[in-house]
């Protein structure tokens, strides 16, 4: 019994560190070896068992040079040498584990491809009847219109719901319930025209944003969380920019566009602290990196601190009171969400340093910067293009170790991303005047062709190395 | 899903359709019960005119300061306008020949029949720009040049009692435009 126990708690340790990496699949084995607890887990899990099971009677493939086979050997040898499982537990432990291996990864595929096609076909029905209505827009009477809209929401919605959680096909449903979340916010700025109402306007996304945000939680749905966080981050950016409507408060955007890419990567980290929240944990942790460093690479650009007027950065707003006000509460509970968030985080021994503090070192980071491009401390452009180009250095490579060290895949390729934008820009800034353009072209051409091909190699070697597959793990 | 959560489901779903329904029905109460009047555009930049689906309006009440008299109207802008105010525009006296704006922050004027409330968006050099939430009017496509070539458009619009205004047609060169 304590064998067990303990190897339950090893179980859910490793989730923790690599939540993208296990599948409900992996769960259910380890459940079924460590007698089921109470808390361990809703029913989403079981509802998405019965369209799974079938894929078990697949065909298997040859599976020789698994890495997450070869991680699991690994665990399993040194949990032996520790004492923690006897030879003979080890033994069944990789027996139990080695025969229902490839079946589950077929099966995995075969579900992101009905996820594929089903939320293509209802991308297809919606953008139909949206473009029938538009056509037909003058033509329809304003009451029509409206249930017209309503109506074929509120269908969507009930379509939706039956196949997802009436009738067992929770892949389509899944896709309709995305449409019909997509389907409201058409509808609230629909309604908006109706009446003549500004559309242009970003309290409109921020009303999309918290319409379909519990769906996003009570649907158990990936892509409705990622549209959500990123309606809400278009959004936000977009109301911040009008606040500071005049080219003379850009910095203070931009500063607070750092203290909102923190906020959300923090709640993505939040996220990770609850087993029954951490599947919707990626969007806010990829979103809100994506965020800061975009915003740090606009701040790389010397051109950027040199206005149009030509005049020196004096003429921009000093910090306003009410950046203070909003900026200092941002920062504040930021800081409160990673201190909770990596409050009795189990320290597993090979914990290292970056595991351990490297997110929080990165927020704190990006929040001491966003301040300081509000404030703007200096006259000439020279500080703050060298420290910005410095932090999107720092951050590019630290999304790849964290990255590598979290096992997430989608953090490892935007750091990749970023490191070939960077690289190309900088690179384009220096040859534009040295030489001649066709042949910066040509010579840039072959370099990024050469650190694309390094760069492919690396990724593999590394991804493999720490256990990581080509594929991205969850569906939905 | 259990019980408790397909509840939760069906609240979410029932709070969107009231949300698009209340914005629904907010508009229509101010276009049924609200009060007309008719405001004068001003001729704006044709290049900003015409976006498309949407043409912008920019009237005479929305540009505040140096034009204190024009024509039969009269303007009394009263006290300090800061970006983010309230401006309430009471109008009094509304026919075809003799209007008044007493413009404030605060409150609307004691002696007004209606007022309509905006927000000031810039203060440049006495210049005061307000906008009152009417200045788009969406058209079918293609049919935005009729209003951009016109010579005289005024808007008749419906004001509610807290001052909230929402367009009901254009009158464009003395005729009510159909869409």
């Amino acid at each position: 019994m304590s064998t067990s126990f303990l190897l339950q708690e090893r179980n859910l340790e490793i989730r923790s560190t690599a939540p993208w990496h296990f599948r409900n699949s992996d769960r259910v084995r380890f459940d079924q070896m460590t007698e089921q607890t109470p808390n361990n887990d809703s029913d989403q899990e079981n509802i998405q068992t019965p369209s799974e099971s079938p894929d078990v009677t697949e065909p298997a493939a040859t599976t020789q040079d698994d890495p997450r086979q070869n991680w699991l050997k690994g665990r399993i040898s040194q949990w032996r040498e520790s004492g923690l499982i006897s030879n003979e537990q080890s033994e069944a432990i990789l027996k139990f584990e080695e025969v229902p291996e490839t079946p589950f990864r077929l099966g995995m595929r075969f579900n992101r491809l009905i996820v594929v096609l089903s939320t293509l076909g209802a991308i297809l029905i919606g953008a139909g009847i949206i473009s029938f209505v538009a056509a037909n827009w003058q033509g329809i009477p304003a009451i029509a219109k409206l249930a017209l809209l309503i109506g074929g929401q509120t269908a969507t919605y009930w379509v939706a719901y039956q196949l997802k959680f009436v009738r067992g096909f929770p892949k389509v449903g899944g896709a309709l319930m995305f449409t019909g979340a997509a389907w409201f916010g058409a509808n609230v700025f629909l309604v908006a025209q109706s009446y003549h109402l500004s559309t242009n306007n970003p309290d409109l996304m921020i009303w999309w944003f918290l319409g379909i945000l519990p769906l996003a939680y009570l649907a158990r749905s990936k892509a409705i969380t990622v549209m959500a966080v990123g309606i809400f981050t278009i959004g936000i950016s977009w109301k911040t920019a009008e606040i500071g409507q005049n080219t003379e408060s850009a910095f203070m955007v931009m500063g607070s566009l750092l203290l909102i890419a923190t906020a959300l990567y923090a709640t993505g980290m939040l996220h990770l602290r609850r087993n029954e929240l951490k599947f919707h944990a990626g969007p806010y942790l990829v979103i809100g990196t994506l965020l800061a460093i975009g915003v740090t690479y606009v701040l790389t650009f010397d051109e950027v601190f040199r206005d149009s007027r030509q005049g020196s950065l004096q003429e921009f707003q000093a910090l306003s009171g009410s950046y203070i006000a909003i900026g200092a509460i941002i920062s504040a509970i930021t800081i409160a969400a990673v201190i909770a968030a990596i409050r009795n985080t189990a320290t597993s021994a090979d914990a290292t340093l970056v595991s351990k503090y490297g997110e929080s070192g990165a927020i704190a980071l990006v929040i001491a910067f966003g301040w300081f491009a509000a404030a703007l401390p200096f006259d000439s452009s020279t500080p703050y293009v060298i420290a910005f180009n410095l932090l999107l250095v720092l951050l590019i490579f630290g999304t790849i170790v964290l990255g590598i060290v979290n096992k997430r895949e989608a953090l490892v390729n935007i750091g990749i991303v970023f490191f070939v934008i960077d690289l190309s820009t900088r690179y384009i800034e220096l040859t534009v005047d040295m030489l001649d353009t066709s042949l910066a072209f040509v010579v840039g051409g072959i370099l990024l062709l050469g650190v694309g091909y390094g760069m492919e190699r690396a990724r593999r070697k590394l991804l493999q190395q720490f256990g990581m597959t080509e594929a991205v793990n969850h569906d939905s | 899903m259990t019980p408790r959560v397909k509840r939760l489901f069906i609240a979410v779903i029932i709070v969107q359709i009231v949300f698009l329904l209340g914005i629904v029905g907010y508009r229509e109460s101010i276009l049924a019960l609200g009060r007309t009047a008719v405001l004068q555009t001003v001729p704006v930049d044709p290049r900003d005119l015409f976006k498309g689906e949407h043409v912008i309006l920019r009237y005479e009440i929305s540009t505040l300061g140096n034009r204190i008299e024009s024509g039969s109207k009269r303007y009394f802008v009263r006290g300090q306008f800061n970006e983010g105010d309230t401006v309430y525009v009471s109008i009094t006296n509304v026919d075809e020949h003799e209007i008044s704006y007493d413009v404030q922050t605060g409150g609307p004027s004691d002696r007004t029949d209606i007022f309509i409330k905006g927000k000031v968006t810039s203060n440049k050099d006495n210049v005061i720009t307000v906008e009152y939430g009417i200045e788009q009017y969406f058209v079918p496509e293609g049919r935005g040049l009729e209003i951009e070539q016109a010579d005289d458009v005024k808007v008749r619009v419906k004001i509610n009692r807290s001052g909230v205004a929402a367009i009901e047609e254009l009158i464009v060169d003395g005729e009510v435009w159909k869409p």
